[in-house]
């Protein structure tokens, strides 16, 4: 009787190291299958990139030559220059950081402000802002763009202006198209590009932030906004990180608005405007200049970005673990 | 001091807060709310640039009932958009929370491969893609079919080969043509995926695991259910990615007119487009909270 109970117990155990072993093959068998897939699709991530690469270096010759290799056995540069001209690289990359990396900045700083009251406090309409915040994400910027356009040649004050200029004649409305006012403003005040997706990020953040630091610096006396400075903003590194990365990349690779406020101002084009311009020059899509030209052209557009990116790669990286966006 | 007091900490946390917010709302007011007026106003009128600004005088349907009815290319244009966003949205999607699971894991290599993976965030947001994407593809069809994904057979071989009907043939071969494009539009979503998974509480994995539930148990009663919400975020926010993508025709060609000074009729194509899709989220968005209603009764 003990004796068969024993055996029992034996034969249980050796079930369970069984069972163990299972399990370890197939998380073995399940980790080589993730490795497969993550390296397939890595390398249809890659593939364009190193692509283009390449044939920014070719000659044109070889391009067409059907019997190339990937490796090209000598470098061209003369896609580069070319590129370098058409885009007027050095004045664009000076408008897009002048316009688009400023603004960008000035929008990390505006909507952690604004997130930050709508974070913590409560105060009347608050419903109806957030709705407003919420549209704000869903409806694109295309949608307001030319009253946008429209209202910044002749800047006005809920039409208070305006009404001075039928009554007396006096014109006080600014023309700020063709200034660097017209990223910088709203960017200020935190309704810039892509801003409602930024505070919303900020929000899901800063409320899952404990209260209690902010509370004990709220009883010894310090104010709302000293509060926010030093005892939320330092504690929120982290979100700081994935905010400035997206806010940056979002304002680099703006096309649309910046191509919409610098129509006929070609002193303020940036990058992103300037580089459709190769194809004006060069003509349709396909011939090897063109190709070449155009592909070394988003090369040398896309390389600041990719600097950047490697120095706050590493922090973007782990920040995206611990933002705790939660929809 | 007192009178502070007497209000209550309440009230004056209030007002602070309104502090935070003001710049915000005159922003919003200014450069948000007023311009979609009036770009609402404009679809419904005749728009004429003069010197002094413009004139405008309402006319009422008449530029909606124009693209819908009598304009060549709108409503083709509207439809192609349309199809785009339907096939690529589930995929996009799907897709996203696939690799989002797999670089959540703890493996070796994971900051190589998130780095890898969030390289499209950074270009291909913009114009850079469409560029690439657009040199690429032309240069590809015409020197080397075979080379597309690197594969020895075409998908068309391995269509006949499985005797599929054709629309799940065309779908399928669909997709393996746009399968960069699919891959590069997955950045964003990667990370947001990546952050609401790090938001589920690990007492949960813990508790089931001690019940016995085996990891695909795990992942379907814990994970998924966990991951509503931000699946909510990411079905909206590429459905307005693709919205305003820019190879898409409709907006190529609604930024070309606008660009020429048609302000009435772009608006007109714009808000028609837009009502579409924002109703189509309207309707998820509603379904979703009624599901979470019905889950709280």
């Amino acid at each position: 009787m003990n004796f068969s109970r024993i055996k029992e117990s034996a034969s249980s155990l050796r079930r369970t190291s069984g069972k163990k072993k299972a399990t370890y093959a197939a998380g073995l068998l399940f980790n080589i299958f993730c490795y497969i897939i993550l390296i397939t699709i890595g390398y249809i991530v890659l593939y364009p990139l190193i692509y283009t690469i390449v044939t920014s270096i070719r000659t044109p010759e070889s391009y067409l030559d059907p019997t190339r290799h990937w490796i090209p056995t000598s470098v061209y540069l003369g896609h580069y220059k070319r590129a370098i001209e058409y885009m007027e690289f050095g004045k664009s990359i000076l408008n897009t950081v002048r316009y688009e990396m400023v603004s960008a900045l000035l929008e990390v700083a505006s909507c952690a402000v604004a997130a930050y009251g709508f974070a913590r406090f409560n105060f009347k309409f608050k419903n109806i802002f957030m709705v407003i915040l919420f549209l704000t994400i869903l409806v694109p910027s295309p949608m307001i763009i030319i009253p946008l356009v429209t209202n910044f040649s002749h800047l006005d004050v809920l039409g208070i202006f305006g009404l001075l200029n039928k009554l007396t004649g006096i014109d006080l409305r600014l023309n700020l198209m063709g200034t660097g006012f017209t990223y910088w403003i709203p960017s200020f005040l935190g309704v810039g590009l892509r801003s409602g997706i930024l505070i919303y990020i900020y929000i899901q953040f800063f409320k899952a932030l404990p209260r209690e630091l902010e509370e004990a610096a709220w009883i010894d006396g310090a104010g709302s906004f000293r509060t926010f400075l030093s005892i939320a903003v330092p504690s929120s590194g982290v979100v700081i990180i994935t905010v400035t990365v997206f806010s940056l990349v979002w304002h680099w690779n703006d096309y649309f608005i910046a191509s919409m406020y610098t129509v006929g101002e070609s002193t303020l084009a940036t990058a992103a405007a300037e580089l459709p311009e190769i194809i004006k020059a060069h003509g349709e899509y396909g011939s090897a200049v063109t190709s070449g030209t155009l592909l070394a052209g988003t090369i040398l557009y896309i390389v600041p970005l990719l600097i950047v990116y490697l120095f706050l790669q590493r922090g973007f990286i782990e920040s995206v673990d611990r933002v705790g966006i939660t929809g | 001091m007192r009178n502070k007091k007497r209000k209550g900490v309440e009230s004056l946390k209030a007002r602070d807060g309104l502090m935070f917010i003001t710049p915000w709302i005159i922003g919003i007011v200014l450069f948000y709310l007023l311009p979609l007026i009036q770009s609402i106003v404009y679809s419904f009128s005749d728009v004429l640039l003069t010197a002094d600004g413009m004139k405008i005088s309402l006319t009422g349907i008449s530029h909606y009932k124009y693209i819908i009815t009598e304009h060549p290319d709108y409503t083709n244009m509207l439809t192609e958009s349309l199809v785009s966003m339907v096939y690529q949205l589930p995929l996009i999607v799907i897709l996203s929370m696939i690799l989002a699971i797999m670089l959540n894991r703890d493996f070796r290599g994971r900051v190589f491969f998130r780095g890898l993976y969030f390289l499209p965030v950074i270009i291909a947001t913009g114009i850079a893609m469409e560029l690439i994407f657009k040199t690429t593809t032309t240069d590809i069809s015409s020197s080397a079919p075979e080379a597309v994904a690197g594969s020895l057979f075409t998908t068309t071989d391995i269509m006949n080969f499985l005797n599929l009907p054709t629309g799940i043939a065309d779908y399928v071969s669909n997709i393996v043509n746009n399968i960069f494009n699919l891959v590069w539009s997955c950045g964003i979503q990667i990370i947001l995926f990546i952050s609401g998974l790090q938001s589920i509480p690990g007492s949960l994995y813990e508790a089931s695991h001690i019940e016995g539930a085996t990891k695909w148990e795990q992942f379907w009663f814990v994970t998924f259910p966990m991951l509503g919400r931000i699946t909510l975020l990411v079905v909206i926010f590429t459905m307005v990615e693709l919205f305003t993508d820019t190879r898409n025709e409709l907006m190529r060609h609604v930024s070309t007119l606008m660009k020429g000074g048609v302000y009435d009729q772009s608006s007109a194509m714009l808000w028609f487009y837009f009502l579409i899709v924002g109703g189509v989220i309207g309707i998820i968005m509603l379904l979703y909270n009624f599901k979470i209603l019905k889950k709280w009764e």
